[in-house]
């Protein structure tokens, strides 16, 4: 029996950018946990939290159409991502589509003008709830052959990766709206310590971040204070988002607030990559972090 | 594409906007299941920056106060962090509301100046020409949809974060990523607009 399940992976936009080392480190500690991952064909924007606003409702619907429409051509497999924001559009809209046969109409009928159909379904899953729910822990356990004993971590989930569905049936059911525990299981796992965290799920500030970021700082400074309070070596995320606002807004907050953040940000698949023994620019890509993740670029081989 | 809300009545408890909020805006149809507890707006993280929290804004729907509710920063400053549309005990899909409500102030025309719906604008410049994000044109053309002066504040402010990008290969350099196929993208873009004109009520031309 073979021991490895295979997805369609959506990378998405940020995969291109800011959230580059996501993906590089993703992709690397994939095959480590049993999961293949063949890219989707000519994968758009899923419209993120903005594309409804100036495309509309439907040309927004569509664009996630049109990646499910690939995948369903690609296979029968299940679609994996790792970007928050990617998996809420993306499945958000999957199930609408499962729901609703007029919208399901509609949709085909502009799919039909690119040439594409989508008249099946397809499941789309965060990349955590498949490392939760199909891999397990004690595969990633024994995928360690590095622990990162001594490390501390704070395990910060942010919003759109279990909000609005991981407490549901659909999304898999992996854990709570308010208080996720994967993260800490996933940082406890790579023999790291997960340190008490309180603002897990508590907001960056998301794309409101990007544009007003005078609007926001205060949320960021608020994920920073409890890190810094815990001790941790290091922030843990999955969102890229995430993962890009509590990182580079620190010398806006150490500006307004005078404080003197410098506490490393990085995605849980770095800290992973690292715990597997892999290269620590290559595959868990230590190399992209603005702000060096000095203590597990130590730990890396 | 999207009727027209219905004037504002001196009236103080007009319905027929909250009924135009029903029939036009995305998860409207849940909104007479509010029950004015408050849980949203308490569990908002950015409340504080909002003109009012997403429970006084639902009420001013029912109030019929259309030109308020569409002038509010509340619908622009929602982070989209869900915590209000799992936490609400009637199940309100509160962000959605709020989101769509955000685009009916756009197509309704009551925005002027506000910096999300020039983020938008750029955003979805990028997302329908390419098919793709591309962070760095994004945030380019977003600082400069605010005028000269805006563009240098808000690109100087954010050169270091840019430099540390670009150093760290987080910022693309070069032509930008696109889909292969731009034209069928574009195609399925301008049929779903083409549909939603269609479909949307009273929306015959």
């Amino acid at each position: 029996m073979s021991d490895t399940k295979k997805f369609t992976y959506y990378p998405g936009c940020s995969s291109q950018g800011s959230g580059a080392h996501l993906d590089r480190s993703l992709r690397a500690i994939a095959p480590k946990l049993g999961i293949e991952m063949e890219e989707l064909e000519d994968w758009n924007c899923c419209g993120a939290s903005v594309g409804h606003i100036e495309g509309g409702r439907l040309a927004n619907t569509a664009l996630s159409g049109r990646n499910l429409a690939h995948a369903q051509a690609q296979g029968p497999q299940d679609i994996i991502t790792g970007c928050a924001a990617c998996y809420l559009n993306t499945y958000g809209v999957a199930e609408k589509i499962k729901a609703d046969v007029k919208l399901r109409e509609n949709v085909n009928e502009a799919l039909g003008a690119g040439g594409l159909k989508y008249d099946e379904d397809r499941n789309v899953r965060h990349a955590c709830e498949v490392i939760v729910n199909e891999v397990g822990l004690d595969k990633v356990k024994e995928a360690v052959t590095n622990p990162l004993t001594g490390l501390k971590v704070a395990g910060y989930v942010g919003c759109q990766t279990v909000r609005p569905f991981a407490e549901t049936e659909g999304g898999g059911a992996y854990d709570t709206f308010d208080s996720p525990e994967f993260l800490d299981n996933f940082i406890e796992a790579c023999g790291a310590e997960a340190v008490e965290y309180n603002p897990k799920t508590a907001c960056c500030g998301g794309s409101v971040a990007v544009m007003k970021p005078e609007k926001t700082l205060h949320l960021i400074k608020k994920i920073l204070d409890a890190a810094k309070e815990a001790e941790a070596d290091v922030i843990a995320t999955p969102c890229p988002l995430c993962q890009t606002n509590v990182e580079m807004y620190q010398d806006a907050i150490n500006k307004q607030y005078g404080t003197d953040f410098n506490i490393p940000v990085v995605f849980y698949s770095q800290i992973m990559a690292v715990a597997f023994g892999m290269d620590g620019k290559k595959d868990a890509a230590l190399d992209q972090n603005i702000i060096k993740a000095t203590k597990l670029e130590e730990k890396a081989k | 594409m999207t009727v027209a809300p219905p004037e504002q009545s001196a009236r103080k408890y007009d319905l027929g906007f909250a009924r135009w909020v029903r029939d036009n805006v995305n998860g409207g149809s849940k909104m007479s299941m509010c029950m004015q507890c408050g849980m949203c707006s308490g569990s908002c993280p950015i409340g504080t920056e909002m003109d009012q929290g997403p429970r006084k804004l639902f009420m001013m729907i029912r109030a019929g106060m259309k030109d308020e509710v569409f002038n509010s920063s509340t619908i622009w400053n929602c982070t989209s962090c869900y915590n209000c549309v799992v936490r609400c005990p009637r199940g309100v899909p509160v962000t959605y509301i709020i989101q769509d409500l955000a685009a009916k102030a756009v197509e309704l025309g009551y925005v002027k100046d506000v910096e999300n719906a020039r983020f938008a604008k750029a955003f979805w410049w990028s997302a329908s020409k390419y098919g793709r994000t591309d962070e760095r044109l994004v945030t380019t053309k977003y600082y400069y949809s605010g005028g000269l002066a805006d563009f240098f504040k808000k690109g100087l402010g954010n050169l270091k974060i840019a430099m540390g990008m670009v150093k760290t290969k987080r910022m693309h350099i070069g032509m930008p990523y696109k889909v292969k196929d731009t034209k069928g993208l574009q195609a399925i873009l301008a049929k779903a607009a083409e549909i939603d004109a269609r479909e949307s009520k009273g929306g015959a031309q």
